[in-house]
């Protein structure tokens, strides 16, 4: 037996699909930043109370879902939290070899949101060729099929004085 | 990571690019095929969208288009010719023939009238002599079939040579009884003497009928009934037999042979629209009209490949989301422009048929007629 849909000239096709209309049609872009963990120095507690350091940002193609602004009020006084939604192919992020983990930091129109959570379960038909399919008695060839297609990232807006990141020019 | 490539906006043919390669040699074929993939992908909005088709989809099309043009084309000639073409050789050069249409095979078809009426037709009249009997008024055709070598039930029989002549045949016969009373009155007028078979009065029909029925009177009456019956292939005659030794002249045919005249041999003729040898078109010899339909058809046939492509699966993945593509737009728009293209072609070829032109010839003709009469007539006074 072997399954009939979602082989590669289907998710091929999908991904063109996907491309085209995130790319040229939508056309929303966010950057994200690494943090070079080798650089930036943290105390006993895991915090970075000094410089931190990241990657040159990638920019990517990306659907962008954006909260609601809240200004939650505290002790500290009245707060503001904005909370964004990045949806990005992941076969871009392949393509550019970033993957995408909690505590990286995305740019978009010029604010920087941190990542809270990744999800990656958007499987074309149902099925991940990731998975060690070949062990499979009755399917060994669902490698050929399917794909995880996206990584939804939620993250919230970070002030950028926390961050540090700005242009080189500048810091020189 | 397998990536299939999609329209990238140009394209080479090469010679097996298409599905049954029919035209691949033809170099103005080679050469519109690529500008044809271009015609297309642009009217489906590259390069502002990306058409998911590959150059090889394009030939397809553009392929099938030529062909269906061709068979649309052949079918209609043969339509148009299958009277004069059935029975043909098969090996004809038919689209390099110029067809003038023969009678062959209506004349064919009207023999079966011919064998009904004894008067020619494609199945052989036999003739028969059934031997009489003395006191015998009945008599078994079938059983005499048998000992003439025929199967029982096989014969028909066409024709009895039992019978008197038919009053019509003795309309003028002075021995019928009636006369030609018509004698005096011509003679009254003046115009005796001469033969009855050369006068003629003007007469109601009543007066022929009248007279037929004195005639088969006078027979009746007068003469011996000779008569018989047939049914079922039992020969009831009349009137009874005295001696025995005499013999009844028959004619009849087997209908046996009748049925087998239905058939003839068909090998290396042409038999049924299958085998009328009409091969593809030549692309090159195509003029302007039919190409520009190809090209029509085949972005049809392109769009409604596309729109099986988009819809394979009722929605499509983005991240975190589907969309639904345009598919049944696409599938709908081919399926009704694709209709309307044969039906143009159709209604071309139509327009062009035989019994057309020689309407519009008519027409043309009359309304040249009418317009001449408009024109004053000149009076030459000498």
């Amino acid at each position: 037996m072997c399954a009939l849909f979602g082989g590669s000239r289907d998710v091929s096709l999908f991904r063109g699909l996907s491309r085209e209309l995130v790319g040229d049609i939508i056309s929303q872009q966010a950057a994200i930043y690494k943090p070079q963990l080798a650089e930036t120095k943290v105390n006993i507690y895991g915090e970075t109370p000094g410089t931190r350091y990241f990657d040159e940002p990638v920019l990517l193609n990306c659907l962008i879902s954006r909260d609601d602004q809240a200004y939650p009020e505290s002790d500290l006084g009245i707060g503001f939290n904005w909370g964004v939604e990045f949806r990005f192919l992941r076969d871009d992020l392949v393509d550019a070899n970033v993957l995408i983990e909690i505590g990286d930091i995305v740019l978009y129109q010029e604010s920087y949101y941190e990542v809270d959570s990744t999800v990656s379960n958007q499987y074309v038909v149902g099925k991940n060729p990731d998975y060690p399919n070949a062990e499979n008695p009755l399917e060994n060839d669902l490698d050929q099929f399917g794909s995880s297609f996206s990584v939804i990232v939620k993250s919230h807006i970070i002030p950028s004085d926390k961050l540090g990141i700005s242009p080189k020019k500048e810091r020189f | 990571m397998a990536v299939i490539p999609i329209w990238p906006g140009s394209s080479s043919f090469a010679s097996g690019s298409t599905p049954f390669g029919f035209y691949d040699s033809d170099l103005e074929f080679q050469q519109d095929a690529d500008k044809v993939a271009n015609f297309c992908a642009r009217r489906l909005g590259y390069p502002i969208v990306d058409v998911e088709l590959q150059d090889l989809n394009f030939f397809a099309a553009f392929e099938e288009a030529v062909t269906t043009y061709g068979n649309e084309l052949y079918a209609y000639q043969v339509r148009e010719n299958f009277l004069s073409l059935e029975g043909a050789s098969d090996t004809v050069d038919v689209k390099n023939t110029l067809l003038t249409p023969t009678l062959n095979r209506i004349i064919d078809f009207s023999q079966q009238y011919g064998v009904e009426a004894g008067v020619g037709g494609n199945v052989e009249y036999y003739d028969g002599l059934v031997g009489l009997s003395a006191s015998v008024q009945d008599y078994d055709l079938n059983a005499w079939a048998v000992e003439q070598g025929h199967d029982s039930g096989d014969i028909e029989i066409k024709r009895v040579f039992y019978e008197s002549p038919p009053a019509i045949v003795r309309y003028f016969d002075p021995y019928a009884g009636t006369g030609t009373d018509l004698q005096g009155l011509l003679s009254t007028f003046g115009f005796g003497s001469y033969s009855p078979g050369i006068n003629f009065l003007m007469m109601p029909i009543s007066y022929d009928l009248q007279k037929l029925q004195a005639i088969d009177f006078n027979d009746q009456i007068r003469k011996s009934n000779y008569s018989f019956e047939i049914k079922n292939n039992k020969l009831t005659i009349f009137p009874i037999p005295k001696l025995t030794g005499g013999a009844l002249k028959i004619q009849y045919i087997l209908k046996s042979e009748r049925a087998s005249a239905a058939f003839q041999d068909g090998a290396n003729k042409i038999t049924d629209v299958s085998n009328v040898p009409y091969t593809n078109p030549v692309y090159s010899k195509i003029n302007s009209v039919g190409r520009s339909w190809m090209f029509e058809y085949t972005l049809s046939l392109v769009k409604e490949m596309l729109g099986y492509v988009r819809g394979k699966y009722g929605s499509v993945p983005i991240p975190g989301d589907t969309v639904t593509l345009n598919q049944s737009d696409l599938i709908t728009a081919a399926t009704s422009e694709k209709t309307a293209l044969i039906e143009r072609l159709r209604t071309y070829f139509d327009e062009t048929s035989r019994k057309n032109l020689l309407e519009a010839r008519t027409q043309e003709t009359e309304f040249r007629k009418q317009e001449l009469n408009e024109v004053p007539f000149t009076i030459y006074i000498s």
